[in-house]
């Protein structure tokens, strides 16, 4: 299991989803992605395209000017 | 003497080195500073204009032009691609076995992104794109143009690429192009994202996904591109979703130039690591990347090209001529989207302020069009005048440096 830490900071919409999306190509289920943004478009954009996707949102918390996003791989194809 | 190389002359290599040539036009002539441009291409293509090639038919002729015609007075040529580039003993090397090793004080890389087709199995053998060159464009509009019916499926294959509106438009564009061929209702239009709306930005989807709905365009969010069967003419997502398609032209994830890959200046994906406002290499300060070979975190498009070029160019000038490097980069953005029907909006935002709200209207169209017209002159910097006005502070951001 791989965790990929991104690092979105400075990134506006659409910026942290690109940024992502590019994590989750590489990833396999089971591996977790965090995500580093302080736009702060990214934590309702990730947890919208979590629940589309299907993938789990396991929580955003608040990290000095920024919040780090957390999801954990689980809806690609076997 | 100092030595500026430029490497890649596209839409931010032409700009920076005749930027550089206007201002340095005494150094240079003195022998003092010398600017030399690499690139094995000896024509250069308008690349918004690959949309009219693919879905109106223009011919590819129209859109292009010799690089002899767009390189400025002062700025010397080199008809060869760079195959190395080392920052630390500041020479490139140039391709092929009599490659030469070629020394610089100042070096701006601007090589641009190209698909990537391989990043997603099956795609090159199915998919016709039209962000490779006019010609491979034109080979759209050659079946668009003997479609009588079937479905159409459009959009982003993967992330990044350039010109975040451009799979948007291709969809508007089709849309147009069947209903005044009086066949829509037997052609399906549909548009795949892997984002979560059908344009990224929340407020330009407020203004374009009801446009969708009006002009019958199928729209599939979160779909995430994984493999193309061109056999069973379908296309299925990392999500395990599978589509049908009789015709296929979706934009492929973009990749930077080879020889940077094997360079340390390069995030793991291959893009070249930047200060997002001084457009400085991060590991030196001699260095810079502009235009959509950088990782900075706004989109692949020629007006930041432009924007960024012009930074650079005053501060490489500012520290030859020794007033400092005073100038920084907004990260202003201005895509067009056209929406058909002689109608566009723009995507506009910088650093600081998201995109706005644009609707689309024919004045929107025609500030496109004028561009297309000024274009080939402004790569000469004719035109700083006017944008200057048109971008206000977002044109650049200007601190005098602090006298000692
Ligand atoms: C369909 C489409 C629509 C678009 N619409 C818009 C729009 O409406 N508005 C907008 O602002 N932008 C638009 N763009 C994007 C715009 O064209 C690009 O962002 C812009 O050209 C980027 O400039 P650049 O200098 O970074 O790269 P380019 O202009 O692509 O130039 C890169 C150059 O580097 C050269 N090169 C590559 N490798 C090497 C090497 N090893 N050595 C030397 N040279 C090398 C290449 O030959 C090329 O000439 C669009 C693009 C497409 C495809």
């Amino acid at each position: 299991m791989t965790t990929f830490n991104v690092d979105s900071r400075g990134t506006a919409c659409p910026g942290p989803i690109t940024d992502l999306l590019r994590a989750y190509k590489k990833s396999q289920n089971g591996d977790t992605i965090i995500l580093l943004a302080n736009d702060p478009g990214a934590v309702p954009d990730t947890k919208t395209w979590c629940e589309m996707t299907k993938n789990e949102f396991a929580g955003s918390k608040q990290v000095e000017d920024a919040f780090e996003i957390t999801v954990k791989v689980a809806s690609k194809k076997a | 003497m100092k030595k500026i190389a430029v490497i890649g002359s596209g839409a931010g290599g032409l700009i920076t080195s005749s930027k550089l040539a206007k201002d340095l036009y005494k150094e240079i002539k003195n022998g003092e500073v010398s600017i030399t441009i690499f690139d094995k291409r000896t024509d250069q293509e308008f690349q918004p204009g690959y949309l009219e090639v693919a879905f109106r038919g223009t011919d590819p002729s129209k859109i292009r032009r010799p690089i002899d015609k767009l390189i400025s007075p002062g700025v010397q040529v080199v008809h060869k691609n760079i195959e190395k580039v080392d920052l630390a003993e500041r020479y490139v090397k140039t391709e092929g076995d009599g490659g030469e090793k070629v020394d610089f004080d100042y070096i701006v890389i601007s090589t641009g992104a190209s698909p990537d087709n391989d990043q997603i199995d099956g795609l090159k053998e199915a998919n016709m794109d039209f962000h490779t060159s006019a010609n491979k464009s034109s080979l759209i509009y050659n079946q668009v143009s003997k479609i009588k019916s079937g479905r159409i499926v459009v959009g982003i294959g993967g992330v990044p690429y350039k010109c975040p509106p451009s799979p948007n438009e291709s969809a508007f564009m089709l849309d147009e192009y069947f209903r005044k061929a009086g066949i829509r209702d037997k052609v399906e239009i549909t548009y795949v994202t892997p984002f979560t709306r059908i344009y990224s930005a929340e407020t330009i989807n407020e203004v374009i996904a009801p446009m969708y709905e009006s002009r019958n365009i199928e729209s599939i969010t979160v779909f995430n591109t994984d493999t193309v069967d061109s056999k069973k003419k379908e296309i299925t997502s990392i999500e395990g979703e599978t589509l049908k398609y009789d015709y296929l032209y979706l934009t492929p994830p973009h990749k930077t130039a080879g020889f940077l890959k094997e360079s340390e200046i390069v995030d793991e994906d291959g893009w070249v690591k930047v200060d997002k406002k001084d457009m400085h290499i991060t590991t030196y300060d001699n260095g810079f990347a502009i235009g959509d070979t950088t990782n900075i975190p706004i989109s692949k498009a020629g007006v930041e090209a432009h924007l960024e070029g012009i930074v650079v160019a005053n501060n490489i000038t500012g520290d030859i001529n020794g007033t400092g490097r005073a100038y920084k980069f907004t990260g202003r953005t201005q895509c067009s989207m056209e929406t058909g029907f002689h109608k566009a909006t723009f995507v506009v935002g910088t650093y600081d302020r998201p995109v706005e709200k644009i609707q689309p209207s024919t004045m929107n169209y025609m500030e496109k069009k004028v561009m297309e017209k000024i274009y080939w002159s402004s790569l000469h910097g004719h035109y700083e005048w006017l944008f200057k006005h048109h971008f206000k502070e977002d044109y650049f951001e200007h601190q005098e440096p602090i006298a000692h």
